[in-house]
C-alpha cells in the first residue's frame, strides 16, 4: 500500500464531504432565492441520480452501500449547482450517473478516483447536452444583461465598461449563468472556510486563479482594460466554483506545495485556452480533468527532480 | 516568418485543439502499447514526427500534380500508403546497411512509421488544405501529440496498478480504457467533432 | 499429439480469451474513430475481417522466412493492395455512397494493428490452414466488437439504428465521440472478463495482467513463444510437421498464459488481481 493510499484510507469521508456540503449550503440558498423551487428540483435530481447510481452499482458489484460517506450527495449537488435553473431534470441525472458509475466506482471510490467525478460528470453533460447546459434564459429577465451570461459577452469580444453598479451585480451573482456558481463573493467565503480546514489545498486554487488572471491580461477577449478582462474572466461561468470545489479534491490533487501550484497553473492555462479556442462557453471542468491527467506526471517529475537534487546534496 | 507562424499554429492545433491521438483516436493502440515503455517515448516521437513530416510533405507535393488532385479517395490512399512504405523502406535500409541498426531498432522504426497516426497525416493535410509549412507543423504536432498521449497514459497506468480498491470486474483493461476515455473527454473541451466529419 | 486443433479451441482462444480489441487493445483506432454507426462499423469490420484473413494466409504461406522488420511493412503493403482497389471499385463502379469519414478510414484499416499483431503472433508461426482459422476467429472477435460498439453508439448517441430513427427521449451525443467509445469498450471488456471468469476460470487474471502493463511494442521474433520450434534449430529426427498440436494451440495453465503475455512483452509478475 503506497503512502498516499495509507493517507487516503485514514481520511474520514463523511467529515471531508460534510465540510464541502456545508460550503455548498450558501450557493444553494442563493440559487433558491434567485430561481425558486426549480433550483431545488435540479439539485435534488442530481443528488438522486448519484445515490441511485451508487446503489445500482453496489448491488451489481456485491458491495455495501454507504450513504454516510456523503460523496455522492456532494457530487450530485455540486454538479447541479453549476447548471442553469431551467435545465431539463434528466441532465443532472445523466451527469450524476456518469460521475458515479463511470468515474467514481470503476476507479475504486471517492478517495481513489484519479479524476474528479463531479468535473467529469459536468464535462460529459456539456458534450451531450450543450444547448440545455448553456441556456441561461430561465427566470433571467431581471438580471444584469438579461439572458446573456458573462461567458457569452466575453465570447463576443465587444467593448465593455464596468461601473460600481454592475460590478456589484456581477460579484453577487445577479447575472445569467450557473444557478449556484455565479456569486464570486460566496466563493471567496468558501475559500476562507477552506483556509481554516485544509489550507494546503488552496494552493491549487491560487495557482489556477493566478494563471487565469495572467492569461486574461495577456490575451483579453474583450476590448477593455486589463482589470476588466481579469474581473470578467474570473467572475464568468463556474470558474471559481469549480476551482474551490473540484481543484481541492483530496484524491486527485498532487502532493506538495509546488506540485499543487503547478497543477493549478496547468488547469488555469488549459481552461483559458479552451475558452479562447474551444467550442464551449464553460470549460473549467474539462481543464480540471486534464489537470487530473497531468497530476501523476507532475508528481513523478517533481519526485525525479527531488531525487536528483537529493543525490547531488548527498554527494557534496 | 509567416510560414513559421503557420507551422507553429498547426502544430499547436494538432497537439491540443484536435489532439490526433486522444481527440481523434488515431494511433491510440500504439500509444497505449508504447506507454508501457517510457524510455522509448522520445525516440518514437521523433520518429513519428520525422515520418509524418516527410510523408506529409511528399504527399502534399504529389497532390499538387494536376492529374492527382481529382483522383478518388481509394487511389489517394494507395498513393499515400505507397509513399509511406517507400519512405520507411528507404530509412530502414539506410539504418540497417549503413548504420548497422539492430533488428530491434528497426522494429521500433516500423511501429513509429506504420501506424494509423502517420498514415492519417497526409489525409489530414489534404483535408485541411494545409500549405507546405502547415504540413510540416502537422507532422511535428503528430509526434508531439503521440508522446503527450503516451506520457499521460503511462503515468495513469502506474496509478491504476497501485490502486488496490478498483473493483475486481473493472481491474486491468476496463479501468485502463476508462482512464484513457477520461483524458479523451478532457480534450473534447477543445473540440467536440470527429476529425473527418 | 499432432492432430489439428478444433475450430472451437481456435475460436475460443483468438476471438474470446485473447480478443484482439478488448484484451490486446489492438485495432482501437478504427473502432474508436470511425465506428460511430451500425453501417460504418459493419463496413469497417467486413474490410478488417477480409484483410486479416488474406494477409494472415499470405504471411503464413510466403513470409515466414523474412526478418520481422521486413514482414511488418509487407502486411501493410499487402493490405493496401487489397483494400484500395476494392474501395476504388465500390466508389466508382457501384452506386454505393460512402461518407467522407469512411473513404478515409477504410484505407487506414490496412495499417491497423490487429493484422500486424495477429500475423506476428500466429500466422508466421503456423501452417496456412491454422493461420486461416485463427485469423478468421480473431476477425470474428474483432468484428463483433466493432459492430456491437457501432450499434450501441448509434443507438445511445444518435437515437437511431442502421439509419432508422428510434425517437428515444434522450440522445447522448458524447457517445459518438472517441471517449464515448472507449467507455463502451471498457464496459464490454468488463463484461468479457466476467464471462471468462465464470465460464473459463482457468484463464481469469489474464485481463488484469494485460492492463497492468497494457501492451508493448509488437513482440520481438525471438520472444514469441513458438507454437512449433524453429526447424533449423532441431536435429533432423526431432523436426516436426507444420501442423500444430491441440496442446500447442490451447493455452490452459497459468504458466502458459504467462508465457503468452511474455511474448507480448508484458510482465505477468505485475499482476493486478488475484484471479
Amino acid at each position: 500500500m503506497s503512502d498516499k493510499h495509507k493517507k487516503q484510507t485514514a481520511v474520514k469521508l463523511s467529515g471531508l464531504y460534510g465540510d464541502y456540503l456545508v460550503m455548498l449550503v450558501a450557493p444553494l440558498v442563493l440559487a433558491v432565492y434567485q430561481y425558486g423551487a426549480r433550483a431545488l428540483a435540479v439539485v435534488a435530481s442530481g443528488i438522486a441520480g448519484a445515490v441511485v447510481t451508487d446503489i445500482i452499482f453496489c448491488l451489481l458489484l456485491g458491495r455495501p452501500f454507504l450513504l454516510r460517506d456523503l460523496s455522492n450527495v456532494f457530487t450530485g449537488a455540486a454538479m447541479a449547482l453549476m447548471m442553469p435553473a431551467g435545465v431539463p431534470l434528466y441532465v443532472p441525472v445523466a451527469a450524476s450517473f456518469f460521475a458515479v458509475g463511470i468515474v467514481r466506482i470503476p476507479f475504486g471510490g471517492s478517495l481513489r478516483s484519479p479524476f474528479v467525478p463531479g468535473a467529469a460528470g459536468f464535462a460529459f453533460a456539456s458534450v451531450c447536452f450543450k444547448e440545455q447546459i448553456f441556456d441561461y434564459s430561465y427566470n433571467s429577465a431581471s438580471k444584469l444583461m438579461g439572458e446573456h451570461s458573462l461567458g457569452y459577452i466575453l465570447s463576443q469580444g465587444k467593448s465593455v465598461h464596468l461601473d460600481a453598479i454592475n460590478v456589484l451585480d456581477i460579484l453577487s451573482g445577479n447575472v445569467a449563468g450557473p444557478m449556484g456558481a455565479g456569486c464570486a463573493l460566496l466563493m471567496v467565503a468558501c475559500c476562507a472556510v477552506l483556509l481554516l480546514k485544509r489550507k494546503n489545498s488552496l494552493l491549487t486554487v491560487a495557482g489556477f486563479v493566478a494563471v487565469c488572471a495572467v492569461y486574461a491580461v495577456i490575451f483579453p477577449r474583450v476590448n477593455a482594460s486589463a482589470f476588466t478582462s481579469v474581473f470578467l474572466e474570473l467572475s464568468s461561468g463556474a470558474l471559481l466554483f469549480a476551482a474551490v470545489f473540484f481543484l481541492t479534491d483530496y484524491a486527485s490533487v498532487p502532493d506538495g506545495a509546488v506540485a499543487k501550484l503547478i497543477c493549478g497553473g496547468i488547469c488555469g492555462l488549459f481552461c483559458m485556452l479552451m475558452r479562447t479556442m474551444g467550442t464551449y462557453e464553460e470549460t473549467v471542468c474539462f481543464a480540471v480533468l486534464l489537470a487530473n491527467g497531468f497530476t501523476p506526471v507532475i508528481n513523478s517529475g517533481i519526485g525525479a527532480i527531488r531525487n536528483r537534487f537529493g543525490k547531488k546534496e548527498a554527494a557534496q | 516568418m509567416k510560414a513559421l507562424t503557420e507551422l507553429f499554429i498547426v502544430a499547436f492545433y494538432t497537439v491540443f485543439v484536435q489532439n490526433l491521438v486522444l481527440s481523434s483516436g488515431l494511433g491510440i493502440s500504439e500509444a497505449i502499447r508504447v506507454s508501457a515503455k517510457p524510455g522509448t517515448f522520445g525516440r518514437i516521437a521523433v520518429m513519428i514526427s520525422g515520418f509524418s513530416v516527410v510523408t506529409g510533405t511528399l504527399c502534399g507535393l504529389i497532390d499538387m500534380i494536376p492529374a492527382v488532385s481529382g483522383i478518388s479517395f481509394a487511389m489517394r490512399g494507395l498513393i499515400y500508403g505507397g509513399v509511406l512504405a517507400a519512405v520507411f523502406a528507404l530509412v530502414a535500409v539506410i539504418a540497417k546497411f549503413i548504420f548497422g541498426a539492430s533488428d530491434k531498432f528497426l522494429s521500433t522504426l516500423g511501429i513509429a512509421a506504420l501506424n494509423t497516426l502517420v498514415f492519417a497525416v497526409p489525409h489530414i493535410n489534404n483535408h485541411a488544405a494545409y500549405s507546405l509549412a502547415g504540413s510540416v507543423g502537422s507532422g511535428i504536432g503528430a509526434g508531439a501529440a503521440f508522446v503527450l498521449a503516451a506520457l499521460l497514459i503511462n503515468k495513469g497506468s502506474q496509478l491504476l496498478k497501485e490502486n488496490e480498491d478498483i473493483p475486481e470486474v473493472f481491474r486491468g483493461t476496463p479501468a485502463m480504457l476508462f482512464y484513457v476515455a477520461m483524458i479523451s473527454l478532457a480534450f473534447a473541451g477543445f473540440s467536440d467533432t470527429n476529425i473527418f466529419g | 499429439m499432432n492432430k489439428t486443433p478444433s475450430f472451437k479451441d481456435i475460436f475460443l482462444k483468438n476471438a474470446v480469451i485473447f480478443n484482439p480489441v478488448l484484451i490486446q487493445l489492438a485495432g482501437l483506432c478504427p473502432v474508436v474513430a470511425a465506428s460511430t454507426s451500425l453501417k460504418s462499423s459493419a463496413m469497417l469490420s467486413a474490410v478488417a475481417f477480409a484483410e486479416l484473413i488474406a494477409v494472415s494466409v499470405i504471411a503464413s504461406a510466403l513470409l515466414k522466412k523474412l526478418p520481422r522488420w521486413v514482414r511488418v511493412p509487407l502486411y501493410f503493403v499487402i493490405g493496401l493492395a487489397l483494400i484500395c482497389p476494392a474501395l476504388w471499385y465500390v466508389e466508382t463502379q457501384t452506386l454505393t455512397v460512402l461518407s467522407m469519414s469512411m473513404k478515409i478510414f477504410i484505407p487506414l484499416i490496412a495499417i491497423n494493428s490487429v493484422v500486424a499483431v495477429h500475423c506476428e503472433q500466429f500466422a508466421v508461426k503456423n501452417d496456412v490452414k491454422t493461420a486461416f482459422f485463427s485469423s478468421a476467429a480473431a476477425g470474428i472477435g474483432a468484428s463483433l466488437v466493432f459492430v456491437t460498439a457501432g450499434a450501441l453508439r448509434e443507438i445511445i448517441g444518435s437515437s437511431s439504428i442502421g439509419g432508422i430513427e428510434l425517437n428515444l427521449p434522450v440522445a447522448f451525443k458524447g457517445m459518438t465521440l472517441p471517449f464515448g467509445c472507449l467507455i463502451l469498450l471498457g464496459f464490454m471488456s468488463a463484461v468479457l472478463k466476467t464471462f471468462i471468469g465464470k465460464k473459463y476460470p482457468e484463464y481469469f487474471g489474464v485481463h488484469s495482467s494485460v492492463a497492468a502493463k497494457p501492451g508493448d511494442e509488437l513482440p520481438e521474433k525471438e520472444d514469441i513463444p513458438a507454437q512449433q520450434p524453429d526447424e533449423a534449430s532441431l536435429p533432423a529426427e526431432e523436426k516436426i510437421p507444420d501442423s500444430v498440436s491441440e496442446e500447442d494451440i490451447k493455452i490452459k495453465t497459468e504458466e502458459e498464459i504467462e508465457e503468452f503475455f511474455k511474448s507480448l512483452g508484458l510482465d505477468f509478475e505485475e499482476k493486478g488481481d488475484e484471479g
